[in-house]
């Protein structure tokens, strides 16, 4: 039997550009995603390197296509949870939970959040601010329609009565008694894109992240300068009034751990220098190196830019760098080049964090019977030809669910899954 | 095509020719020898009218017809460069032709030529020191009168301000224009003036007619640059009154409240060569209803409307080609400055540009070509007003 | 013929009833009812982006036999695409109809009710009077040919004509030099790090010439390609013989030309061609591929090597992305053939960007190799001896000496590319390699629909990666060119009136797709209705107005306008 529709787990950019392009020769497309949102990582950015272009408006227009397509069916807060069969006629059972609000009748007016009583950590906005039991992680989120988080509802964890955002829409699209669904589809391939992970800045106390309030992340950093962000661009810090008056940004963070480099941080660090050299244009910001890893013909020009912009580039071995912090400030120790002991000043640390992978790597492996490669992440069974096929033929795999990678590896690669689907189906 | 040539010549070396009768007839004799020997088929030349009280441009073959040429003629009652292209818009012909025309006009024609409109392929062009042109009106209502006048620049050796086109009075780029030989008339001791090759192409001309061309140019030089700084004194002082006539939308209507829309200017500026202008189509046509509910929110409305609209509608689409040749001015009949106000602006927009108009055949217009960085002096105004990127 | 314009203002629950007054918007709007001539309905609806309400909109146009339709709603981003849906569901054309945005623009942003409606009310008048100016149009359909033209059979050119060719479905696949299979038939080994030996490229080149809806052309060059996606026409010509000619038609081009290396002779501190035993890695590989030795001028084994990272990266103004790799692998190669020999290996970054680098060069490292940062470095001889002088991170200057010098020097687009670049219309950027459509989300098309780039002719990359660029390609084109199935262009495209165009080109040179060409014999330019995107470039650089946008005529936004600012 031989089953053209297809499966795609994650809605980031690489699942969005796969679905659009099979979509588009009339296969039907499930393209299931685990949050509320597409966009994936992606759309936590406010801008990407190294041509600076606004995030959210870049792939804009490709979520809208999504959301507006015949022939893709976008199934939110959604996961896998049994595969079973094998390429051209895969039974793919998934784990449809609740939304509680109607995709089809709600409007995104917003209504019904300031009336929910009940608030919570934003773990889109990392947490560094909170939402509503009824939430859309960010303004601008596609499909934009809230979801209810059934644990804090106080009406749908048990805990009191309360209907206080049913009464505020005005359309009815708030359904409570909504239930969870299993839902069965049968599909001919599968494309596995659900991205990415970052290290735990907690495995490297050296860095005093949690320790020390004004240690970053650098995802949190991006949340900070982004425009719908919790402070809409403002970089304030979590202790102190002021704006840090000097930054250090330390790269590297888990490279030896992880035993491979991300390939993107580098070009983030200098994405985050560059964001905040122009918000805080008298601030000093220093990025802490090794190797500087820019492949390609756009991404070194950067850096020659930020350079001149007055960042200030320093050599020195991560493993040999240790944050500490007092009521003043923070204190940054390393080693420069010369072996020597230095010590840097700054009000605000961000830490560019190693990719590993997405953290349902592991079950969802087991799940479709294919296998992760040393590091982590989904093994690659075609590399050296380029390919990008896993153990099980019909399973592809798409973006940084295979491996780190820049966002145009990401949309390559699922371009190049759609060319085998296309030549396997066909 | 002689443009990738002209754009690195430096004239260094003319042949000094002896004026015979008058310099006038001095130039017929070099295109009459010209065409006898079959280096040119025709030429482009002002000839007087038969009446005797205006001149047009004549493609001669015939050397016979060069009895009432006047290669420097006291108006300039059609812009040599619409002449031009007329004859070449449609492309070059077979024939070689030179063309002799006032440093405006080659200017013109050069913007033409990145416009389609003009094909320099086997045209020859030739320019001189222009004096300047009366006034059409001046000349026309006496033409005998402005003969006389025209013809004392040259027997008396010294060009008459007074007499002369207001934008010719400020006109600093009336020498040595981007053609291929040029009549250098001013700045010889003697009853010479000079034949100075300015391309690859001019320098052929001259070997071929056995020219040889070894004099120094430095006198001549000397005299143009005298002329020039003169010039550029009084443009300054005529911008300088023409600015409060155009700043602002008050003064703007003020200048332009006798326009009768006649659209005169637009029709005989060579750079204005849209089949139909803009202004002349459907857009600017409304209905009855409009133009009463324009007037009921204003209390009246002039008729015809929208007269600052063209003008500075057409000032966009043309100002960074404007050679200042005061054609409009001469053809206005409510008499406004039309070309010194034009000229000002040009002036301002071409500076932004970094763009002088027919400097350059091989340099594209500012509208054709895509820089990254340009108008770094605007982006800089836009971040200091808004405070931040 | 009258005009019958409906106009539905939508509720959009309290968004817009409780912000505007309807009842006044239906009041004012069906006061501009003017019979026959103009006839308005004015209506409004609780939601009708909702099921209910586009049935219902479906049947007011078709029972009221409207002309026109005007909605006033929210904002196009969200439902113009629906309502032109509904509208293709009845006889109305879906460009007679124009969504006015009184959500966004009015009831959203103004607190004062009455302003609201006013600015409402003014909107839906400017609306019905732009809509009256607007013109029908109508979807083309194209005829499309499946077949692909593939330029350069290395690695990656041979991946995609593999990846492409089928039944119904040829491809042409052209190759300047005598044989297939470009750089990579010229190394011992292939990475990645697997040590994977040349059998699986054998295998490809092998498979492409087996293949029999793959036709090859060696020593042939492109000497035309004119047309647009779905419809180009090739001529290819023999490189010695200027009349052997090949003419066909394909719906997409790929172009794979690989790369160069940079001469390093540019650089003269690395003294290469002034001293002896100074070899580039491809040098090194292909001397290594004929012979299966790694030997000097001499013929004798090199009892020490220094590999040189970075040569030009910093003249270039980019990383070249997989020297770094290829270097480690040349260490191993010699480490392999002369296991005594002494490997220094000097780097300025090290460029690791696959899962399976870093490891590659911590084993590299435990091989024996010496990995050297430096700053600065230079080639120099006394006597017969060669020495590396560079300066370390900290600053201190050594030396060392070698008797073999490997360089690795940046990758260069191959020869060529720039007239290949004119040939198709297609940009280089400022690096010199071909210009992508958009550096993060389409890397592997151009600004010319239908004509793609992969390989190291867009990037430097390795061979897998090429390889995956060249599946990329095929993934767009089976996706987009599916035989038997027509091309529909964009409708809102420019025009230029025949009777106004004064053959200036300004438009053509403001084209950024090649849409427009010029008519020699008649003296104007003229818009390919295929390849316009109708991005209106030149319809602001006309000054005439010939050129005019077929949704966005100057009338439509005057008339609109007009009545907006009454």
């Amino acid at each position: 039997m031989n089953n053209s529709d297809i499966l795609i787990i994650g809605a980031g950019v690489a699942g969005i550009e796969a679905s659009l392009l099979l979509a588009d020769t009339g296969k039907k497309v499930y393209l299931v995603e685990k949050t509320s949102l597409t966009g994936g990582n992606v759309i936590k950015y406010e801008d990407v390197f190294s041509n600076m272009e606004c995030s959210t408006c870049m792939i804009a227009p490709k979520q809208q296509e999504v959301l507006q397509s015949e022939n893709i069916e976008l199934l939110t807060l959604s996961t896998v949870e049994k595969v079973q069969g094998e390429i051209g006629d895969f039974t793919v059972t998934i784990n449809k939970k609740a939304r509680y609000v109607s995709l089809v009748d709600c409007i995104g007016c917003g209504m019904c959040y300031d009336p929910c009583p009940v608030s919570l950590k934003n773990e889109f906005e990392q947490n560094l601010s909170e939402k509503k039991a009824i939430y859309v992680p960010c303004p601008g989120s596609l499909p934009n329609v809230p979801a209810i988080n059934p644990k804090h509802c106080l009406q749908l964890n048990g805990k009191k009565t309360c209907n206080a955002c049913v009464e505020a829409c005005a359309f009815g699209a708030i359904n409570l008694s909504d239930k969870d669904e299993k839902i069965e589809i049968k599909v001919g391939a599968i494309i596995v894109a659900s991205g990415f992970d970052i290290v735990d800045p907690a495995g490297f106390p050296q860095f005093g992240y949690g320790k020390y309030p004004n240690v970053y992340t650098a995802m949190e950093a991006e949340r900070l300068y982004a425009s719908n962000g919790p402070t809409e661009g403002e970089i304030t810090l979590r202790k102190g009034d002021a704006p840090p008056k000097s930054i250090a940004i330390i790269q590297c963070v888990g490279r030896e751990q992880q035993g491979y480099c991300s390939s993107v941080c580098c070009m983030y660090s200098l994405k985050l220098a560059h964001y905040l050299k122009h918000k805080l244009p008298e601030a000093k910001i220093h990025n802490f190196h090794s190797d500087w890893c820019m492949p390609g013909k756009y991404y070194q020009k950067f850096h020659h830019d930020v350079k001149e912009e007055g960042v200030d580039f320093i050599y020195s071995p991560v493993d040999k760098i240790k944050v500490d912090g007092n009521d003043k400030g923070l204190s940054i120790e390393y080693y420069n080049g010369k072996n020597e002991k230095e010590k840097l000043s700054a009000d605000m640390v961000i830490l560019s964090l190693a990719m590993m992978q997405g953290k349902d790597t592991a079950s969802l492996s087991k799940l479709l019977g294919i296998e992760q490669d040393k590091k982590g992440f989904f093994m690659n069974q075609g590399i050296q030809l380029g390919a990008v096929d896993t153990s099980k033929p019909g399973i592809f795999l798409a973006g940084c669910a295979e491996g780190p990678k820049d966002i145009q590896g990401s949309i390559t690669q699922a371009e190049a899954v759609v060319g085998k689907v296309m030549s396997y189906l066909s | 095509m002689n443009t990738a040539e002209n754009e690195s010549y430096s004239p260094k070396k003319g042949a000094v020719i002896s004026i015979k009768d008058s310099i006038n007839k001095t130039i017929i004799s070099f295109f009459k020898g010209a065409l006898e020997k079959k280096i040119f088929d025709a030429v482009l030349i002002p000839v007087k009218v038969p009446a005797g009280d205006s001149y047009t441009w004549i493609l001669i073959e015939d050397v016979s017809l060069f009895k009432d040429a006047a290669p420097i003629a006291p108006i300039m009652p059609v812009q040599g460069a619409n002449a031009l292209s007329s004859l070449t818009r449609k492309g070059k012909g077979n024939l070689k032709i030179a063309a002799i025309m006032r440093p405006c006009e080659i200017r013109a024609a050069i913007e033409l030529s990145k416009l389609e409109q003009v094909h320099l392929e086997n045209v020859f062009l030739f320019s001189f020191d222009c004096p300047g042109a009366l006034p059409l009106s001046d000349y026309v209502q006496n033409p005998p009168k402005g003969e006389e006048v025209f013809e004392s620049f040259f027997t008396k050796n010294k060009w008459n301000e007074e007499s002369i086109k207001p934008i010719c009075k400020m006109c600093d780029n009336f020498s040595l224009p981007n053609c291929d030989l040029h009549f250098g008339i001013l700045g010889t001791e003697k009853n010479d003036l000079l034949l100075i090759p300015n391309s690859i192409k001019g320098e052929g001309v001259l070997n071929e007619m056995g020219i040889a061309f070894k004099n120094d140019l430095s006198e001549w030089k000397k005299k143009v640059d005298e002329i020039k700084k003169q010039r550029e004194k009084t443009k300054k002082e005529a911008y300088h009154t023409i600015q409060p006539m155009v700043e602002g939308l008050d003064n703007l209507a003020q200048t332009f409240a006798k326009c009768i829309g006649c659209h005169n200017c637009m029709s005989v500026c060579p750079i204005c060569y849209c089949r139909q202008c803009y202004f002349d189509s459907e857009v600017s046509k409304f209905t009855s209803d409009n133009y009463l509910l324009r007037a009921e929110k204003r209390g009246g409305l002039r008729f015809p409307t929208d007269i600052i609209l063209f003008q500075s509608g057409r000032m966009s689409h043309m100002s960074l080609s404007c050679v200042s040749c005061g054609m409009c001015e001469d053809v206005c009949p409510a008499s406004i400055p039309i070309a010194q106000i034009f000229s000002f602006i040009a002036n301002e927009t071409q500076k932004a540009f970094e763009y002088q108009p027919g400097r350059n055949v091989g340099e594209p217009l500012p509208l054709k070509e895509y820089k990254e960085e340009e108008l770094q002096e605007l982006k800089k105004l836009v971040n200091d007003s808004v405070g931040q990127e | 013929m009258s005009d019958k314009i409906g106009v539905y203002v939508c509720e959009c629950g309290p968004n817009i009833a409780d912000k505007v007054d309807i009842k006044k918007i239906l009041a004012e709007i069906s006061a501009l009812n003017e019979p026959p001539e103009k006839i308005i309905i004015a209506k409004k609806h609780k939601l009708l982006c909702s099921k209910e309400g586009q049935d219902f909109l479906a049947d007011e146009i078709t029972k009221n036999e409207l002309t026109h339709l005007v909605i006033a709603a929210c904002s196009p981003r969200d439902h113009d695409i629906t309502f032109m849906n509904v509208c293709k569901r009845t006889d109305l054309n879906p460009y007679l109809y124009k969504l006015v945005n009184i959500r966004e623009h009015c009831a959203w942003i103004i607190p004062d009710k009455d302003e609201a409606t006013e600015k409402a009310i003014q909107y839906i008048r400017a609306g019905i009077s732009r809509v009256t100016y607007q013109a029908p149009l109508t979807e083309k359909e194209l005829d499309s040919i499946p077949d692909v033209l593939v330029i350069g059979a290395g690695i990656a050119g041979i991946e995609a004509s593999l990846s492409l060719a089928g039944e119904n479905r040829k491809v042409y696949l052209v190759e300047k030099t005598s044989s297939i299979g470009g750089k990579v038939t010229k190394f011992e080994k292939i990475l990645p790090h697997q040590g994977t030996d040349l059998d699986i490229i054998q295998e490809k080149i092998q498979a492409v010439q087996e293949n029999e809806n793959i036709e090859i052309f060696t020593e042939t060059e492109v000497e035309k390609a004119i047309g647009f996606f779905g419809n180009f026409e090739i001529t290819l010509k023999n490189i010695h013989n200027d009349e052997q000619k090949n003419e066909f038609k394909v719906g997409a081009i790929v172009v794979a030309t690989g790369f160069n290396l940079f001469n390093p002779g540019k650089i003269p501190r690395y003294g290469y061609g002034k001293m002896e035993d100074i070899y580039t890695s491809m040098e090194i590989e292909e001397s290594n591929f004929k012979t299966g030795k790694i030997l000097l001028k001499s013929g004798n084994p090199p009892k020490s090597a220094a590999l040189i990272h970075c040569v030009g990266r910093e003249e270039k103004g980019y990383c070249s992305r997989v020297c770094c790799n290829y270097m480690f692998k040349i260490a191993q190669y010699l480490k392999e053939k002369i296991p005594t020999i002494k490997i220094t290996e000097f780097y300025q970054d090290l460029c690791l960007p696959n899962k399976a680098d870093q490891k590659f060069f911590v084993d590299t490292k435990n091989k024996g190799v010496d990995f050297i940062r430096f700053k600065d470095i230079a080639v120099k001889q006394k006597e017969k001896e060669k020495f590396i002088e560079y300066t370390k991170i900290d600053g201190k200057k050594e030396k060392i000496s070698a008797e073999m010098i490997i360089l690795a020097p940046a990758i260069e687009p191959a020869d060529g590319s720039k007239g290949m670049a004119e040939l198709l219309n297609i940009s280089l950027d400022e690096t010199g390699f071909f210009q992508e459509a958009h550096q993060k989300l389409n890397p592997v098309a151009t600004s010319i629909d239908g004509v793609f780039i992969v390989g190291s002719a867009q990037n430097p990359k390795n061979i897998p990666d090429s390889m995956m660029d060249a599946q990329a390609v095929a993934g767009k084109i089976l996706t987009q060119l599916i035989p038997g199935e027509k091309l529909i262009p964009e409708v809102i495209i420019s025009e230029i009136s025949e009777a106004f165009c004064t053959g200036c080109q300004t438009c053509l040179s403001v084209c950024s797709y090649g849409a427009i060409y010029f008519d020699e014999d008649k003296n104007i330019s003229i818009v390919n209705e295929a390849i316009c995107r109708g991005c209106g470039n030149c319809v602001a650089s006309c000054p005439s107005g010939a050129a005019h946008s077929k949704h966005f005529t100057s009338l439509q936004i005057y008339q609109e306008v007009l009545e907006a600012i009454r």
